[in-house]
């Protein structure tokens, strides 16, 4: 009987607990726990009188008479909470049966709530994963819908027969590169491309535009990988002599122009003739020897933000300000 | 160190010297520019005392820029011009005998310079011998090295903040648009200011100027 009582004391007490998920019908819930107080008292009297043991009487017969009276009235009043009890749970509601963190979510119980507020916290970090992937999914669909890779690479190849051939663009003798580079120099006049090779076979330019800027282009092959613009007066070695490829232009219009052939580099895109996108990237870098002279295309004026007009559109090699253009 | 124009700007109507130049440092901080210090140019007259002098005394004109502080430019006008380093004005007080220093003559523009973008400008007034005399804008626009690439764009530049009183192309660039600035001496900065400097001299005290 004890077993029974502890069970489903246990039982409703469970029911409590769950029933804070719902939040429905209080009046019923603190009755309820005071009906728990109510039967646990009853249950600690049955268990003193047996504790107690028959009282002093006279007669042997009195004192067992008197004994299991008492012990009745005990245990009717038990069975009377309990019974309130069962009455009162059924009353305070079912528990929700959507867990959506399972038994992470009995740390809503923790009555510390504003030291270790770990129950709300767990819930944001769970809803932000859920957005982070729902919205990565999106994102890798629409970027696989444009192939990115700027080498003729074939990578369908399964996994199990790694293809160990580099893709051919991607391994050209210099001697091929340097022939690619000089014609292209000797296509524009007021441009010159000087080549140097200070790491390995990587090439890199130091193209300088008239009296206007100096480009450091750094190449993969015949790749470009990276380009860097500085003004004329601007010293492009650094203090061992060697090519500066990474300190920015001090003038804001250059860093401005740097961004703009970064964007340039990515825009040219022709895996199969690499010698083509070099060709296009050094024609639309050449429309840069007017960039103090020519006015906005739309705006009409020289100056925005104090900025001349440093974009200049990929089709037709016009000039806008970076904010005037489309 | 890219292409600059001086230019002297009159003064607002019925204002003094100094509250026309506080007028364009407002209209500079309106653009958002950011005070970056303050500078000097100033320019001692030398006579040179010739032997037998039958032509007229040269003049040799010594100047020091605060953007070069440990230099100083020494050129006649129209003429040759030597740059050298501070000791300079040591070695002409040794020249007494050669050269002598007109006390009077001295002119110097002092006052706040400013950094918009790529612009540096400079506004200053122009005194001599205490006395204020105008005021000198210098606007210096630094990636560009060709003068007859970017005139256009600074005389817009230069019509934002100053108003309609645009100077004209300086003479200095006149004679070559298509060449080098040489901005590493400064020249043709300083001769700009010495022209300014020798209009300046030749004018009137200005009516009303305060100190």
């Amino acid at each position: 009987m004890t077993v029974f009582m502890r069970r489903s004391s246990q039982r409703a007490k469970k029911k409590m607990a769950d029933a804070m998920n719902v939040g429905v019908n209080l009046e019923a819930f603190s009755q309820a726990i005071s009906a728990i107080q109510a039967l646990r008292s009853s249950v600690t009297r049955v268990f003193d009188s047996l504790k107690d043991g028959m009282k002093n009487k006279e007669t042997l017969e009195g004192r067992e008479k008197v004994f299991i009276t008492e012990f009745q009235d005990n245990l009717q009043s038990v069975n009377r909470d309990l019974n309130e009890l069962e009455r009162l749970s059924t009353l305070v509601g079912r528990p929700s049966e959507s867990h959506p963190l399972h038994n992470s979510g009995l740390l809503s119980l923790d009555p510390v709530q504003d030291k270790t507020p770990l129950y709300s916290q767990l819930l944001q970090a769970y809803k932000w994963s859920n957005k982070l992937q729902y919205h990565a999914g999106l994102a890798s669909s629409l970027l696989n819908q444009q192939s990115l890779k700027r080498s003729a690479n074939q990578m369908g190849a399964s996994a199990k027969r790694r293809p160990k051939v580099q893709p051919s663009t991607l391994v050209l003798p210099p001697q091929y590169v340097d022939d690619v580079i000089s014609r292209i120099g000797r296509m524009f006049p007021d441009m010159s491309i000087e080549l140097f090779r200070p790491n390995g076979t990587s090439a890199v330019l130091l193209v300088t535009l008239g009296k206007v800027l100096k480009t450091i282009v750094v190449m993969r092959s015949l790749f470009i990988d990276r380009t860097i613009v500085r003004g004329f007066n601007e010293n492009v070695y650094s203090e061992d002599g060697k090519l500066d490829i990474w300190s920015k232009s001090n003038y804001q219009v250059f860093q401005k122009v740097t961004d703009h052939a970064t964007t340039a580099l990515l825009h040219y895109q022709l895996p199969q003739m690499p010698d083509v996108v070099v060709r296009s990237f050094m024609t639309w870098l050449r429309s840069y020897i007017k960039l103090f002279q020519t006015p906005c295309q739309r705006c009409g004026k020289f100056l925005q933000e104090g900025l001349p007009p440093t974009w200049r559109d990929f089709r037709t090699l016009e000039a806008f300000h970076d904010t005037c253009r489309q | 160190m890219g292409v600059t124009c001086v230019c002297q700007v009159p003064l607002a109507e019925g204002k003094s010297v100094q509250q026309t130049i506080d007028i364009l440092h407002k209209k500079l901080e309106q653009l958002s520019a950011v005070k970056q210090g303050n500078f000097t140019v100033d320019c001692e007259t030398y006579h040179a005392t010739g032997n037998g002098a039958t032509t007229p005394t040269k003049l040799l004109y010594v100047m020091h820029n605060s953007e070069t502080p440990l230099s100083c430019l020494a050129l006649f006008e129209g003429g040759p011009c030597l740059t050298a380093d501070g000791n300079f004005d040591v070695l002409m007080i040794k020249l007494k005998s050669h050269f002598q220093n007109a006390k009077g003559h001295k002119v110097e523009s002092r006052g706040s310079r400013y950094r918009y973008c790529d612009f540096l400008i400079k506004v200053g007034a122009v005194t001599m011998s205490s006395s204020a005399r105008g005021i000198s804008v210098e606007v210096e626009y630094c990636p560009c090295v060709v003068p007859g690439d970017c005139w256009n764009l600074m005389k817009e530049f230069m019509q934002s903040f100053l108003g309609p009183s645009i100077p004209e192309l300086p003479s200095v660039f006149a004679t070559k648009p298509e060449g080098l600035y040489v901005p590493a001496d400064c020249v043709d900065t300083m001769t700009q200011y010495l022209e300014l400097f020798s209009k300046v001299r030749k004018q009137q005290v200005l009516p009303g100027t305060t100190r």
